[in-house]
């Protein structure tokens, strides 16, 4: 194979000149002409959004207490600054290495070990070539979100191609997951340890008995990928997670931090150790990670407002209010035009003023919340209805705080994670069986409501089964059960009746909303195909 | 100033330092491969030293991967990463990386490896063992190298195997490669089979592990250098 390295646009990310210069010459003498530098990762970020480049080489290491390239990486494919064609390449020392290749999300197109010879780099770029090539049609379905697609092409590819098998089953037990046939991802795990004991099997098997909610089973598979292969980050993660739901919360807190010891600048992580050394009340090391997770987050698309309020919460536990204060008050500036942030930031002044005794102050923050909240047009995450419902019980509005949380059970009926979390701040506010009664009462009604409509369904009538569940959707637009029930009515009606355009784009928006709630949504894929079926039908 | 015993232990101190010295010499041999390439093709007297230091400087920087690599791994600092790899894939990549070198020396190198064979592997650690060995190979092969890789028995084995004069007669008596042969004045450090030996062995499988062979004969009547991967 032959690549044309002329007229391409290369980017070179290195914090050394000398290391810039010698990887520039070696990219002159193969022929290349349009080569931009970058010193560190913040700059390489602003050149990318820049230019959209066709080869980008980055260092993995950009100096200490800096932008990693992983991070790099993340944040312009987060962005989606960088197209798909796009070459990237991570050049690695061997130490850190086995870093690189553990991390969670995004990965390079290729690592280049240093020092690597000219050849080596016109090897590793021709490869990746070839690799989109094998690739592309995977990776191009599933960022449409078209995973049944995906899983379609990978079957076909393991019938005909041995070389990169490992590769596609790896792929295909993600897919699985995702789609979530858990028994099916188990089982393709399970064979492939058959044949050799991968870790990215055994994390496999893991995440496939957590998701399917074999928790213990799930602990003791991530805790063997881990004793096995200590720099495997992303199974400390699971490990932690599992722990946490067992309700090991000290357990969890210690994987943590042993995991950013390792690997400390992942702001996810450092923010998950503030949130749960915040629970199990050591506020210490909620402080400090909170923190990391603050500096490590300028300039990154991962930095949230949830961690400023979190930091703040720490601070009041320590009496240190006054900083608590000015924390939240920085969230006006690092997050602009934002009206979820300033609800934040408004909850937290409410939650901050309160545990410092200046009532007046708390009641006014919590009013300005609870405002912003009804002006607030887009979807709010369950975790801020409980801190602004928490923060009304807390200045005595329990009328308001039992009107949010209704409100919160309707539109996550059937998610046990978000009731247990509302029944727990029941019970903290000593309101125990009022909870209990309001939350039962509640489900039941959605169930009745769902109920009445599956009913309609199952008995041929759909017009009447559309309308209802229109109207249910429209009252509960986070409760994916009941909006997917309303697309499931609609695409039947289509699929008997055939084309009409008006509910073709109905059950459209149904799906972008349930992907929006959840794109991991178990019953998702199912309707989207059949909702394709049914757009190719109208087409004739 | 820290008195010893205190703050950063030795060892890591010295592994910090290999690991400086180890990015200069990356830049030497960068540098070193441009200017051997500018060079030999304007057909500059001064090519066959330059080559020299290449291939000098080329195993400095083994010596000193092979040193970190063993410090890591007795650290636990260093995971064994195994993938699934195209072995003629592996193999051709491997004698790129070696190809200015052996091209200088006018070596021929013969490559056996049935094209689908795909082995699970670390792919670095055994690119470090074989960079090795070819560049012994630039030392001892007279003109002819061989390169094989094949099943057996549930191991993957990859041969290499030379023309020049074979192992010595000490170092194919010692069934343990370990550091004790370290010979100052023939230069043998035995550091390369150790590391080979060790590489091999944290290759398992069900139950089994890897080891390396060393004989001398062969197909090209020299050394010959076999590691098994189960």
């Amino acid at each position: 194979m032959y690549i044309d390295l002329n007229r391409k646009k290369i980017l070179i990310i290195d914090d050394f000149r000398d290391f810039r210069k010698g990887l520039k010459n070696m990219m002159e003498s193969l022929g290349a002409t349009g080569i931009d530098e970058a010193a560190s990762g913040d700059a390489a970020i602003e050149k990318i959004a820049a230019v959209s480049y066709d080869i980008i080489l980055c260092d993995y290491n950009l100096g200490d207490s800096k932008k990693d390239g992983q991070q790099v990486l993340e944040d312009a494919k987060h962005r989606g600054l960088i197209k798909y064609s796009c070459t990237f390449i991570m050049c690695t020392a061997e130490n850190t290495m086995n870093m690189v290749m553990g991390a969670i999300e995004y990965q390079p197109d290729e690592y280049l070990v240093k020092p690597f010879s000219k050849e080596m780099l016109l090897n590793r770029l021709e490869k990746v070539v070839k690799k989109k090539m094998d690739f592309g049609d995977i990776e191009q379905a599933m960022q449409r979100k078209d995973y049944l697609q995906a899983i379609a092409v990978c079957d076909r590819r393991l019938a005909e191609d041995n070389r990169n098998r490992f590769e596609y089953l790896r792929l295909k037990g993600d897919l699985l997951l995702k789609v979530g046939t858990y028994a099916e991802a188990v089982s393709l795990y399970a064979d492939v340890m058959a044949i050799r004991d991968l870790p990215w099997a055994r994390a496999g098997l893991g995440k496939a008995y957590y998701l399917s909610g074999n928790l213990n089973d799930a602990k003791e598979m991530f805790q063997s990928v881990v004793d096995d292969n200590v720099t495997y980050m992303e199974a400390y993660d699971w490990l932690a997670r599992s722990l946490e739901e067992l309700g090991q919360l000290k357990e969890a807190q210690e994987i943590l931090m042993t995991a950013a010891q390792i690997s400390p600048k992942s702001i996810l992580r450092q923010k998950a150790i503030g949130e749960i050394s915040y629970r199990n009340q050591d506020y210490d090391t909620s402080e400090k990670s909170y923190k990391n997770a603050v500096s490590l987050g300028k300039n990154s698309y991962l930095k949230s407002p949830s961690i400023y309020t979190g930091l703040a919460k720490a601070l009041v536990e320590k009496q240190s209010g006054d900083e608590a204060l000015s924390v939240l008050g920085s969230i006006k500036s690092e997050f602009r035009d934002d009206e979820g942030a300033a609800l934040q930031a408004a909850i937290g002044q409410g939650i901050v003023y309160q545990k410092m005794g200046r009532e007046e102050e708390s009641k006014k923050a919590v009013a300005e919340a609870a405002l912003l909240f009804e002006s607030l047009p887009a979807q709010v995450p369950a975790e801020v209805v409980m801190d602004l419902a928490t923060a009304c019980f807390s200045i005595g509005d329990t009328d308001k705080g039992t009107q949010l949380m209704k409100e919160l059970v309707r539109n996550h009926h059937e998610d046990e994670k978000v009731i247990s979390k509302i029944q727990g701040i029941f019970t903290d506010m000593k309101l125990s069986e009022e909870g209990a009664k309001i939350i039962n009462s509640t489900r039941q009604e959605i169930v009745r409501i769902n109920n009445q409509g599956v009913r309609m369904v199952e008995e041929g009538r759909l017009k009447e089964a559309i309308d209802h569940f229109e109207n249910a959707a429209a009252g509960l637009p986070d409760n994916k059960i009941i909006i997917a029930n309303a697309a499931q009515s609609v695409l039947l009606y289509l699929q008997k009746n055939g084309r009409d355009d008006h509910y073709l784009s109905l059950a459209g928006q149904y799906l972008a909303q349930i992907r929006r709630i959840d794109p991991a949504y178990q019953k998702l894929p199912k309707l989207l195909e059949l909702f394709r079926s049914v757009a190719e039908a109208a087409k004739q | 100033m820290t008195a010893p015993g205190e703050g950063i232990a030795f060892p890591e101190f010295l592994a910090s330092i290999v690991h400086d010295m180890k990015n200069s010499l990356g830049m030497i041999l960068t540098s070193a491969e441009e200017t051997v390439g500018a060079c030999s093709s304007l057909g500059c007297p001064s090519s066959k030293r330059l080559s020299q230091m290449q291939y000098e400087t080329k195993r400095l920087n083994n010596n000193l991967v092979q040193l970190l690599t063993i410090y890591k791994m007795d650290q636990a600092q260093y995971t064994v990463h195994i993938t699934d790899n195209a072995v003629s894939d592996f193999i051709a990549e491997t004698i790129l990386q070696n190809r200015p070198l052996l091209d200088y020396r006018g070596i021929d190198v013969v490559t056996v490896c049935p094209d689908d064979l795909c082995w699970f592997f670390d792919n670095n650690l055994i690119s470090g063992v074989i960079n090795n060995i070819l560049n012994n190979a630039y030392r001892y092969a007279q003109d002819r190298l061989r390169i094989a890789a094949e099943e057996q028995n549930g191991f993957m084995v990859l041969t290499v195997q030379d023309n020049g004069s074979g192992y010595p007669e000490s170092m194919l008596r010692s069934t343990e490669h370990d550091l004790k042969g370290t010979s100052f004045r023939t230069g043998s450090t035995g550091l390369g089979l150790y590391f080979a030996a060790l590489v091999a062995g944290l290759h398992k499988n069900k139950g089994r592990s890897g080891y390396i062979d060393i004989s001398n004969g062969g197909e090209l009547g020299g050394g010959c250098f076999s590691i098994y991967l189960p």
